[in-house]
């Protein structure tokens, strides 16, 4: 069971170095294709990028869950810091406020903070609870602009 | 990339373009775990989701959230997009190669979406469109919605 006296609770901060290359592959993908030829070519293309209106190449939408994953081991340290049991897990939700694009040699930092807690008692077993537990990060670059605000809501069920 | 939409040309109402996936293969789910760094490995190893009681390994949810981005970005440009949120709603599992004809339809997922709102906020005018994507068997992966502020005529 999630421990509630975690509300509130920062964790530590994580930095992740924008390459080309990854989000070229992140993008093949979600795009389920093995070319870069084959995807939008905002996320391989400079000059393409650049004639649609963009500084540089940009990160599709759902690029950034990959930060924590190879900067800071993902929700693990996360999970363990909560004592949320692993076997009942799962993602509820996922959200994301875009305020910024991210393009290749940026550095963008997350910090992370769990922002609320709350139990669902479940419908099919009256008196069995499902426990909620809700992350907000903030993403900034290099020059300190929030670029993506997001909130994940993990379930034990 | 998409083509201009512009606000006034939006109504409520309006179906977003419908987008159907290619039928999910384990291969697949190994690019995004690769691409992700998501190595959990309910996603790509038969053995370990049998330990769970599960008969064969299951996507990623983040993966049918990024296919859905695809599918709004296929309409809207990127920059319009303001707000994405999903609720996970259903696991998937992909094809069976031995048996690619009777197990595509769990594999393919097509996402759907309608205009519900439409409205300025920062002097922008945007619209919110409520979406779902789910696979060929009615099987409701994610349910949500996005925000995107569009250009005026």
């Amino acid at each position: 069971m999630a421990d509630k006296s975690k509300l509130g609770m920062e964790f530590a901060p994580y930095t992740f170095e924008v390459e080309k290359g990854k989000i070229a592959e992140f993008a093949m993908a979600i795009y389920q294709k093995e070319s870069k030829d084959q995807i939008s070519p905002l996320y391989t293309d400079r000059e393409a990028a650049k004639k649609a209106g963009y500084k540089d190449i940009i990160a599709p939408p759902t690029f950034q869950t990959s930060f924590p994953l190879w900067a800071s081991g993902g929700l693990m340290p996360i999970i363990q810091a909560l004592n949320i049991n692993l076997m009942r897990l799962l993602h509820g939700e996922e959200e994301y406020e875009y305020l910024g694009a991210i393009h290749p040699g940026d550095s963008m930092t997350g910090r992370s903070k769990v922002v609320d807690m709350y139990e669902k008692e479940k419908k099919d077993k009256p008196g069995k609870f499902m426990e909620f537990t809700v992350i907000e990060t903030e993403i900034r670059n290099q020059r300190g602009e929030l670029v993506i605000k997001s909130r994940s809501t993990i379930v034990e069920r | 990339m998409s083509k201009a939409i512009y606000f006034e040309d939006v109504n409520i109402g309006d179906a977003m373009p419908a987008f159907t996936s290619d039928p999910l293969t384990r291969t697949h789910l190994v690019r995004y775990a690769g691409a992700s760094g998501d190595f959990n490995p309910l996603h790509h190893d038969e053995t370990f989701a049998s330990m769970f009681g599960m008969p064969r390994v299951i996507s990623h949810g983040m993966l049918i959230m990024g296919m859905t981005s695809r599918a709004i970005t296929e309409w809207i440009d990127n920059k319009c997009l303001k707000n994405f949120k999903v609720r996970f709603s259903g696991m998937t599992e992909p094809v069976d190669l031995t048996d690619f004809e009777n197990t595509k339809a769990r594999a393919t997922i097509t996402v759907t979406g309608t205009v519900v709102n439409k409205f300025t906020e920062g002097g922008e005018n945007r619209i919110q469109c409520e979406i779902q994507a789910a696979d060929a068997l009615g099987g409701v992966k994610l349910t949500g919605s996005f925000i995107a502020a569009l250009p005026s005529k």
